[in-house]
Order: C-alpha cells, then sequence, then structure tokens
C-alpha cells in the first residue's frame, strides 16, 4: 500500500495488490499515509505456493478491477 | 487477611483511570498504570537526554519514538524511574540492531525484541540473570521487556489486526528481558566480549522468532552438548532465508562444561558453525533445498526463481559465519538446561551492545 500510494505521488499511477487478510493493514496503512480511500485489489489468499499457472489465473481475474481503478478505458 | 491499606479510598479512582487507559487501546491487554506528569518527571530525570530527542524512527510510518514517548509507556508498563535508563539504551540498541526499522514489526513472521542486560544495573534494579530466567516473578524483567511493546504499540501504532499483520506471533511480545549470569559465567560478560568494561553496563537487543529449550543432562563431553545445540539450530522449521542465527543461552552447569573442558566461547561459535547443517535429503524432503534469485528464501529446486542448486546431496550449512551465533549464560546453576534462541534473519558482525548511561 505505501509503494503503491508513494508511486501515485510522484506521479506516476500505480495500484496495490493485496491479498483478502490483509484488508484491515491495508486499510491501516493507507490512514497512515493520509490517504484512507486509498483504492487497491485485494485478492484470494494465498499467493506464496501458488504455481505459475495458478498466478496467471489470478493475475487473469484480477485485471479488470486493476483497469478499472488505473482508469483505462 | 490483611486489613485494607491506608490508600483504599483512591483504589476506585485509580481503577477507573487503569479502565480509562484501556478503553483508549493504551495496553497490551493488561492493566497499565496511570501516569502524571510528576510521575513522567521522574523518569526523565533519570536520564541526561532531551525529552524530545528521537530514539527510533520508523521513516515508513511516519512516526518516532522520542524519549518522552519512552518514558510515558515505561511508566504505564510499570517500570519504576530508576529502570528509565535501561529502557532508553533498549531502544537504542533496537534502533542499531536494524531490523525494527526495516518494518520487521510489521511482518507476518511475528517477531518480539529479546533484550539481554549486562553489568551492575542488573543488581541496582533487581533484574533476574538466574533461575526462571524467562519466566514470571521479577518486575525489572517483566516491566523493561513491557515498556518497548507498550512503545511499540502506543507510539508506533503497531496493533494487532491493523499494522501489526503477525500470523501467530510469540509469548515474547509481553516481554523478554534478561540478565546474564555474569556471576555464574565461566566466561566474561557478552559487552565485554564487544569492547566494554566489566563495570559497564549495557543491553543488547536482538530480534527473535521464538525459544527452544535443550535438555542435556546427561553428559560432560563438550562436543555431544555442542552437537546436541547444533541439532536444534539446524531444524528445518527456522529457515525461511538461505541461513539462519541463534542466540544460544547456556546454563551455568554447561557453560562450565565447556569451560572445564578449556573451550571459549569462540570455540563453542565456530563448532556450531561447522557443525548445525542439515542434510540435502532432509531440506529435499521439505521442499526448502533451493533458494529464491528474488527474496533469497528457500523454496524447492523447481519453482521458477530457484537458483541452481549446487550440489544434490551433502551436507548444508545453515549459519553464514560463527558471528551468527551468540553466547549468553543465563539461568540457575541447578541442571544441565539451555536454550536456543531463533535470532531472526541472517546475521553477521558484532551485536548492537549499546551501554547504559546510569
Amino acid at each position: 500500500m505505501a509503494d503503491g500510494i508513494l508511486l501515485e505521488r510522484a506521479g506516476l499511477p500505480a495500484v496495490s495488490i493485496c491479498t483478502d487478510p490483509f484488508a484491515l493493514t491495508a486499510r491501516a496503512m493507507a490512514s497512515a499515509y493520509g490517504f484512507p480511500g486509498f483504492e487497491y485489489v485485494s485478492i484470494p489468499h494465498p499467493v506464496a505456493s501458488l504455481t505459475v499457472l495458478e498466478i496467471r489465473s489470478r493475475v487473469r481475474d484480477l485485471m479488470p478491477d486493476l483497469l478499472r481503478i488505473l482508469g483505462v478505458e | 487477611m490483611l486489613g485494607d491499606p491506608p490508600f483504599v479510598e483512591d483504589a476506585a479512582a485509580v481503577r477507573a483511570a487503569m479502565e480509562y487507559y484501556a478503553e483508549q487501546g493504551w495496553t497490551d491487554g493488561l492493566p497499565v498504570v496511570p501516569v502524571t506528569e510528576s510521575y513522567l518527571a521522574e523518569f526523565l530525570a533519570s536520564v541526561d537526554r532531551d525529552p524530545g530527542d528521537v530514539l527510533l524512527d520508523m521513516p515508513q510510518l511516519n512516526r518516532s519514538l522520542t524519549v518522552r514517548l519512552a518514558a510515558i509507556n515505561a511508566a504505564l508498563a510499570g517500570c519504576l524511574p530508576l529502570y528509565f535508563p535501561v529502557v532508553v539504551a533498549a531502544w537504542e540498541s533496537l534502533a542499531a540492531e536494524g531490523y525494527p526499522v526495516r518494518g520487521i514489526w510489521q511482518s507476518t513472521t511475528g517477531t518480539a525484541p529479546f533484550l539481554i542486560v549486562n553489568g551492575p544495573v542488573r543488581e541496582r534494579i533487581g533484574l533476574n540473570s538466574s533461575g526462571n530466567v524467562f519466566g514470571s516473578g521479577f518486575r525489572a524483567n517483566a516491566t523493561i521487556g513491557r515498556a518497548i511493546r507498550l512503545g511499540v504499540l502506543n507510539a508506533f501504532g503497531l496493533r494487532p489486526h491493523e499494522l501489526d499483520q503477525a500470523t501467530q506471533g510469540t509469548p515474547a511480545k509481553y516481554t523478554f528481558c534478561i540478565g546474564e549470569n555474569e556471576e555464574e559465567s565461566p566466561w566474561p560478560g557478552l559487552h565485554v566480549d564487544f569492547g566494554l568494561s566489566s563495570g559497564d553496563s549495557a543491553v543488547t537487543a536482538v530480534v527473535i522468532r521464538s525459544c527452544v529449550h535443550i535438555e542435556a543432562r546427561h553428559t560432560r563431553v563438550p562436543e555431544q552438548l555442542a552437537t546436541d545445540i547444533a541439532g536444534t539450530i539446524s531444524r528445518t522449521g527456522a529457515l525461511i532465508h538461505e541461513t539462519i542465527s541463534a542466540a544460544v543461552v547456556l546454563s551455568p552447569e554447561h557453560a562450565r562444561l565447556f569451560s572445564t573442558a578449556g573451550w571459549s566461547k569462540d570455540d563453542i561459535r565456530s563448532f556450531l558453525y561447522s557443525h548445525a547443517v542439515v542434510s540435502w535429503s532432509k531440506l529435499a524432503a521439505a521442499g526448502k533445498e533451493a533458494v529464491s534469485s528474488k527474496t533469497r528464501w528457500r523454496l524447492p529446486s523447481d519453482h521458477p526463481d530457484a537458483l541452481p542448486v549446487a550440489a544434490s546431496g551433502g551436507m548444508v550449512r545453515v549459519l553464514n559465519s560463527p558471528e551468527a551465533v551468540l553466547v549468553v549464560v543465563a539461568g540457575a546453576g541447578n541442571s544441565g538446561v539451555s536454550a536456543v534462541v531463533e535470532t531472526f534473519g541472517p546475521r553477521g558482525g558484532p551485536p548492537p551492545v549499546t551501554r547504559v548511561r546510569l
């Protein structure tokens, strides 16, 4: 979350991606950075133990949300 | 039965203050001691520091812990003002240690600080270094470690379910502060090993994950005991990175066993470096035989991020150097029981031994 907010503030469009169990922390970190409404993508947990194919599938699933937050038409 | 103490008429007010503090979330779950400006002044008077001096800075949170905030939290924790110079040195040591500043206290791993205190201050404040050294019963041990935890919660806002993402954490998050048992150690104290004099007092803070005990009452052979310790250090479950590190807390009986056989602390560290090994096949059975090119975390050799594995056989060292091990003496001199405190992450070089300015 911190990286996403800092990139946005530096003028680089960015979307943070977290897994669902990190929702509380994600909001707390965004608040700590003075950006409580910072929009991000939340995906199912876990990620660390997935195969490449499973990771690709997660990415395909999250792309619409990611593009929407970026404002891509 | 005791009669009512003379302050009984104030007890309800004290309880109300404690409940108010709990409602504000200013606790670790246990009741805290109400703090007034006059009581705070006693803590600040015990150190030659400006209340605004920053002891630990976390730029990623845009938050800092000042001497004043450290004092408030030490008072909340139940420290006596007499303990505060030790608390300040503990914060300075944690700043020098490196992992907290880099954000480890927000990590899922769930680490806690382990404070080792050396020198005459132990006796001055009644800090336990002998029997039940990791256990309860001693105000200085209980509250100095707690002063750090409350500072982490209240000054940095690293609360569970919020910015502290620990999956399970560790009981050491309440307190983990010991004195070295210099009086029953055959060697100079930890602080003397790293350049201070025996008349100095010092705090050495290291971030830890677990504390694993070793039962070895059966032997007088130093190689057997050291092998038992090495076997504990090299368990696969502790390996997240390529290598790990450890603080070996020897009971006086085990320390004397080594010293009688002519071993120095450096001899123990060298032996452990050589013998804290795990077979490649055992690592592979746990899926930890390779290392990630991106994170240096352990993973299976067929993972896309895995670096090529040099050899698919033989033994793998789990320590990167003898300096990855600290040797400390603590506990009672009544049995062959010691402990491996699993310090977080790969380490080397001198630990952050920090002088207590009394």
